[in-house]
C-alpha cells in the first residue's frame, strides 16, 4: 500500500514535472489563456480602470523552494490567492539572482501585472533597483517580500524610486535583538545551571546560515551582543565564544544554504574537543535558524545531551523561525526557545496590497494592523515574536 | 603465509632492481616517489601540524569523529567511483541522497510526532525502510545507466537532467500531506539507535553503528569490485567500450548495472544521513556529490577511466575528511578554507593526471 502511494507519488511528480516544462513553474489557473491578448505594457492601466481582480496577474517569485520559512510562506499564499480566485503563478529562481531575473522578464512578457518578489540577493541596491526598473518599465506594481532590498545605509533609495511598489518583510535586525535579549533572559536566570565548569563565564558556540546574507549577519551580531547586554545589566560576565583560536567566532555553512546537516558537522567536531571530560564544554548554541539548531540538538543527543528526561543536561539551544519540528523540540524539552517568523501574517499582507494592486489603490491601504517603518512608508513589517513554549 | 612471502619476494625485485639504478636514475626515483606519495605526505605534514597547534586532534574522541564523518560518506563515494570508473560522473548523487532522506524520514517518524507527515502510518520495520531506500536510489541510478547506454549520452548531461528530476520530486515530497515544507524530524528512537546508537566503545568513545554499516558496504563494494564478474566488465569498460564490447562484454548492461548500483549507495546514505542528521528538507544532500567525487579522485579513481581501487577510495574520503576536519581544529578562516580545499582537489587531481601524461 505504501509502495503503491509512493509509487503514484513519484509518477504524479514526473508527469507534473514534463507538463511544467522547465522553470518550476505552477499553473494555478485552468483559464491559461486569458490574457494572451494583452500587451504587456497596456495590463496594468486596464486593470485599474475596472479595478476588477479577474484582471490582475500575479506572478510570484521565490528566491528558493527549499527554504523552510519560505515554504510556509508559499503555503499560505497559495492558499490566500486561491481564495481570491485569481490567476497567478509561481516561480522558483534556486537561489540564483539571474535565474530570478529572467523569470521576471519571461512573467512581463507573459502579461503580469502584479510582480510579488521574494529577492534572492537580499540587501542589495543593485539586484532589487534592476527588479524595479523591469516593473517601471511596464508599469506594473511590485511587491518585495521577505529578504531586504536595502541595507540601512541606502534605506529608501529603492523603494522611494518607483511609487507602485512596496516591501513587506521582517525588520532583519529584530530577530536578532529578540533572540538576544531572549538568551540574556534565559541565561540571567539559569547562569549557575548552564555554567557547567563552573568558571563563571558561559562558553557559546554560533552557528550562522549564509555569509553575505542581511539576515545571518544581524543575528549572528546582535543575539550575543544584546545577550551580553542584558548579562552585563544583571552582573553577570559577558559570553565568551568557546574557541579561543578563532576570531570569527561563528561556524557558518559554506553551501549558504542554513542546513541542519552543516551544523551538524560542526558541532560533532566541536564536541570530540570540547567535551565536558576536558573541562571545556560548549555551554550554549545558538544558531541563526531553527534548521541549524535541529541539527545541533541531533548532534548533542549522540553524546547523551538534550535527551528531554530528567538525568540528560541540557545545553541551551535557540533558533529563528518556530518551525514546527522546533516548536515539538521545545516542549520536548530538547530546546530553549526561538523567534516566530509569522508566516501567515507575511501572506496575508501580501495578499492585501496584491488586491490594492488589482483594484487600483495604493498598495498599503488597509495595512495598518502592520508596522510601517518610521521613514519609508511603503515599508511594511511582520513583526517577529519570542516563542519559548505554548 | 604465501602472502607474506610473495610480499617479500616483490619487495627484494624492488630492492634489487633500485640498486641496480645509476645515481641520476635513483634521484629521479625518488623525486617521482615524493611526487606520487605527495597527497600523503601533505597529509601527514597537516595531522602533525594540526596535533602540534591542537593536541584535542589525536585524542580518542577527535578520532572517533573524524572515522565517524568519513564513514558517513563512504557510501556515497563508494557509489560514485563506479561511474568514473567508467570515465563518467553523476551529478545526481546529492539530491538522491536527499529525496531518500527524506523518504526515510517520514516513514519511520516517531507516531506520537505532532506533525508527522503519514499520521496514520505506524512506524514501519526499519529493514523495509532500508530496502525502500535502495530501491528508490536504484530506480534513479537505473535511469540514469539506462539513457548513458542505449543513448550514448555523457552522463554529466544525463545526471544533470536526473538531478534536476529528483529535486522536483524532493520539493513536491516534503510538501504532501499538509507538511508544506516543513523539515522531517521527530524520528522514531528505535530508528535513531538503529543508525546512531552504539555498542562498541573504544577508549570510553562509543562507536556509532553506522561506521560498522559502512564497513559492510565496503567490503561489499571491495567484492563487487574485485572478485566478480560485473567487476572486471566494469573496468574492461571503462578503460575502452569498444575493446570491451569485441571481448564479448555486455557494455549496455555493465553501464546500467553500475549506475544502479551507484544509486543504491546514494539510498543507503541518505537512509544514514536521515538519522544521523536527524532533521530533513529539501536542501539536505545538496553538493554531497562534490565532496563524493572529490574524494574519489584523491584517492585515485582516475577520470581517464578503468582505473581505481575501493581502498583508494576509503583512503580519499579518510584524507578529505581529515583535511575538514584539521581546518575546524585550526579554526582556519572560512574564505580560506574554500581556497584550501580548491587547491587540495587541484593537486590530487595534477598529481593523479601526470602519471598518465609520463607513460605517454
Amino acid at each position: 500500500m505504501k509502495k503503491k502511494l509512493l509509487a503514484v507519488v513519484l509518477c504524479g511528480a514526473m508527469a507534473l514535472s514534463m507538463l511544467a516544462g522547465c522553470g518550476g513553474k505552477k499553473e494555478d489557473t485552468p483559464a491559461a489563456d486569458a490574457t494572451a491578448e494583452a500587451e504587456a505594457g497596456d495590463v496594468a492601466d486596464a486593470a485599474e480602470a475596472t479595478g476588477d481582480l479577474s484582471d490582475a496577474n500575479i506572478a510570484v517569485f521565490y528566491y528558493t523552494y527549499s527554504d523552510t520559512y519560505i515554504s510556509s510562506v508559499r503555503t499560505a499564499l497559495d492558499a490566500k490567492l486561491d481564495s481570491l480566485g485569481v490567476k497567478y503563478q509561481n516561480y522558483d529562481a534556486n537561489n540564483n539572482q539571474t535565474t530570478q531575473n529572467e523569470q521576471i522578464d519571461t512573467a512581463l512578457a507573459q502579461g503580469a501585472n502584479i510582480l510579488i518578489v521574494n529577492i534572492v540577493t537580499s540587501g542589495s541596491v543593485d539586484a532589487s533597483q534592476a527588479v524595479v526598473d523591469k516593473a517601471s518599465a511596464k508599469g506594473v506594481d511590485l511587491i518585495f517580500f521577505n529578504r531586504a532590498v536595502e541595507d540601512d545605509a541606502t534605506a529608501g533609495q529603492v523603494l522611494g524610486s518607483y511609487d507602485k511598489c512596496a516591501f513587506v518583510g521582517t525588520d532583519a535586525p529584530e530577530a536578532g535583538h529578540m533572540q538576544g535579549k531572549m538568551i540574556g533572559d534565559y541565561l540571567v536566570e539559569n547562569f549557575d545551571k548552564v555554567d557547567l565548569n563552573g568558571d563563571g563565564k558561559i562558553s557559546y558556540a554560533m552557528m550562522m546560515g549564509q555569509l553575505g546574507n542581511a539576515e545571518a549577519i544581524y543575528r549572528t551580531q546582535f543575539a550575543v551582543e544584546d545577550a551580553n547586554a542584558v548579562l552585563t545589566e544583571a552582573g553577570k560576565p559577558e559570553l565568551e565564544y568557546f574557541d579561543p583560536t578563532n576570531t570569527d567566532k561563528y561556524q557558518v555553512d559554506q553551501d549558504g544554504a542554513w542546513s541542519a546537516t552543516a551544523a551538524n558537522n560542526y558541532m560533532t567536531t566541536n564536541l570530540s574537543q570540547y567535551n565536558e571530560g576536558n573541562g571545556n564544554m560548549i555551554e550554549l548554541v545558538i544558531c541563526n535558524n531553527d534548521g541549524m539548531a535541529e541539527g545541533v540538538i541531533s548532534a548533542l543527543n549522540d553524546k547523551g545531551y538534550n535527551l528531554g528526561t530528567a538525568d540528560s543536561t541540557l545545553i541551551p539551544v535557540f533558533g529563528v523561525d518556530a518551525t514546527d519540528a522546533a516548536k515539538q523540540l521545545i516542549s520536548d524539552g530538547k530546546m530553549v526557545g526561538t523567534i516566530k517568523q509569522d508566516a501567515e501574517g507575511m501572506a496575508d499582507c501580501i495578499s492585501i496590497m496584491a488586491q490594492n494592486a488589482a483594484k487600483g489603490a495604493a498598495l498599503t491601504d488597509g495595512t495598518d494592523s502592520y508596522n510601517a517603518d518610521a521613514e519609508i512608508s511603503n515599508k511594511i513589517y511582520v513583526p517577529y515574536a519570542p516563542y519559548t513554549g505554548e | 603465509m604465501n602472502v607474506f612471502s610473495n610480499m617479500k619476494s616483490s619487495w627484494n625485485a624492488k630492492i634489487s632492481s633500485y640498486q641496480a639504478l645509476d645515481s641520476k636514475d635513483k634521484k629521479t626515483f625518488w623525486k617521482e616517489t615524493l611526487i606520487n606519495n605527495a597527497m600523503y605526505i601533505l597529509i601527514l605534514v597537516a595531522i602533525i601540524y594540526t596535533q602540534a597547534k591542537n593536541s584535542y586532534f589525536l585524542k580518542p574522541d577527535s578520532i572517533v569523529n573524524i572515522i565517524s564523518l568519513s564513514a558517513a560518506n563512504i557510501p556515497i563515494a563508494c557509489g560514485i567511483a563506479g561511474c568514473i570508473v567508467l570515465t563518467g560522473t553523476d551529478l545526481s548523487a546529492g539530491r538522491v541522497v536527499g529525496l531518500t532522506a527524506c523518504i526515510s524520514a517520514s516513514l519511520l517518524q516517531s507516531v506520537t510526532y505532532a506533525t508527522k507527515m503519514f499520521p496514520d502510518l505506524p512506524v514501519m520495520p526499519i529493514w523495509l525502510v532500508i530496502l525502500i531506500a535502495i530501491a528508490v536510489g536504484g530506480l534513479v541510478g537505473w535511469v540514469n545507466g539506462f539513457f548513458v547506454a542505449k543513448f550514448s549520452l555523457h552522463p554529466f548531461i544525463v545526471t544533470l537532467a536526473t538531478q534536476l528530476i529528483v529535486y522536483g520530486c524532493l520539493l513536491m515530497y516534503i510538501m504532501i500531506n499538509g507538511n508544506n515544507g516543513q523539515p522531517l524530524s521527530g524520528l522514531d528512537q528505535s530508528f535513531k539507535d538503529f543508525v546512531t546508537g552504539s555498542h562498541l566503545s573504544v577508549a570510553g568513545v562509543p562507536i556509532p553503528n553506522y561506521v560498522f554499516y559502512a564497513i559492510v558496504v565496503v567490503i561489499f563494494m571491495w567484492f563487487m569490485w574485485n572478485k566478480t564478474t560485473f567487476g572486471k566488465n566494469m573496468f574492461a569498460v571503462g578503460s575502452s567500450p569498444e575493446a570491451a564490447n569485441v571481448s564479448g562484454v555486455n557494455v549496455m548492461k555493465t553501464t546500467i548495472l553500475v549506475h544502479t548500483l551507484a544509486g543504491c549507495m546514494y539510498g543507503i546514505t541518505g537512509f544514514i544521513e536521515s538519522a544521523r542528521i536527524g532533521s530533513n528538507q529539501a536542501g539536505t544532500g545538496l553538493n554531497y556529490e562534490c565532496d563524493a567525487i572529490a574524494a574519489c579522485v584523491i584517492g585515485g579513481v582516475s577520470f581517464v577511466g578503468g582505473t581505481g581501487k575501493i581502498s583508494g577510495v576509503v583512503m580519499g574520503v579518510f584524507l578529505l575528511r581529515i583535511i575538514f576536519v584539521a581546518l575546524q581544529f585550526l579554526s582556519i578562516n572560512q574564505n580560506l578554507q574554500y581556497i584550501i580545499k580548491g587547491l587540495i582537489i587541484l593537486i590530487a587531481c595534477s598529481i593523479d593526471m601526470r602519471k598518465y601524461l609520463v607513460r605517454k
